[in-house]
């Protein structure tokens, strides 16, 4: 049996603006402190390989801020193509660029410029050619319909107040047999539904 | 995510993401972990 999950009702435009501000923060003053955990220690946490983690850009590292490792789930294959729903810094991005290889390639999305900026520094400091960046929402990815053989994304969907349409775009952009790996947030105790729709309780 | 269309969802990892961060006390109130989920999108529809 399957529960529907009702959207939040929140004002969209103003919760992305809520939230891009938040995380334009640690992008640019990574160290500022934060209500999550952020960087190489909570990397460690989720159980990325500390070498990998450290063959990345610092820029990268210092504002990660996902809460799961998608690519736990199974390393990418070379040559597969992959979008990267809310890529932030590039943290997954760049691991996933490398682990397709030059044959493949990702098209790293997010919001806020500050992330872009600092996952586009990231790809060049890498000398990494097969990654793209642009800027989209996960609810309405400027990505052509069966585009992608693996969608990840980490820390994301659970600040967008619609769901299902999430996870709608990303089978809508996925070619048939593709498959999504994804680090989120699960709650284990029903959230009220006047704090689901209370625009201050989502960035912190 | 099955609503969406997918199929083979599989769990992950589960990790208490928000321990020792100032969100704490709120993400434990609701039982919040960070966790890792897969699933594929089936060759053809139905």
């Amino acid at each position: 049996m399957t529960e529907q999950v009702a959207p939040a009702r929140v004002d969209r435009d103003a919760l992305r603006r809520q939230i891009s501000d938040k995380y334009r923060a640690v992008a640019l003053d990574p160290q500022s402190g934060f209500h999550f955990h952020t960087g190489r220690p909570l990397a460690l946490m989720l159980g990325y390989d500390p070498a990998e983690v450290d063959a990345l850009p610092p820029s990268a590292v210092e504002s990660f801020a996902g809460t799961g490792n998608p690519l736990s789930l199974g390393r990418l294959r070379p040559g597969e193509t992959v979008v990267d729903i809310g890529c932030g810094a590039g943290f997954d991005t760049l691991l996933a660029a490398r682990q397709v290889g030059p044959g493949g390639r990702v098209l790293a999305l997010d919001m806020t410029d500050a992330m872009l900026e600092k996952a586009r520094l990231g790809a060049e400091a890498l000398g990494l050619k097969n990654v793209e960046l642009r800027t989209g929402y996960a609810e309405d990815l400027p990505v052509a319909s069966g585009f992608a053989d693996v969608v990840i994304s980490n820390g994301v969907i659970n600040l967008t107040p619609d769901k299902l349409a999430v996870m709608r775009e990303i089978a809508r952009v996925l070619r048939p047999g593709g498959r999504f790996q994804i680090g989120d947030i699960i709650v284990q105790t029903p959230v009220p539904q006047d704090a689901k729709d209370d625009i201050d309780l989502w960035s912190g | 995510m099955e609503q969406a269309g997918f199929r083979d969802i599989r769990w992950g990892t589960r990790v208490d993401v928000f321990s020792g961060s100032a969100h704490e006390s709120d993400a434990k109130d609701f039982g919040t972990l960070g966790i890792t989920i897969g699933g594929r999108k089936p060759t053809q529809r139905g």
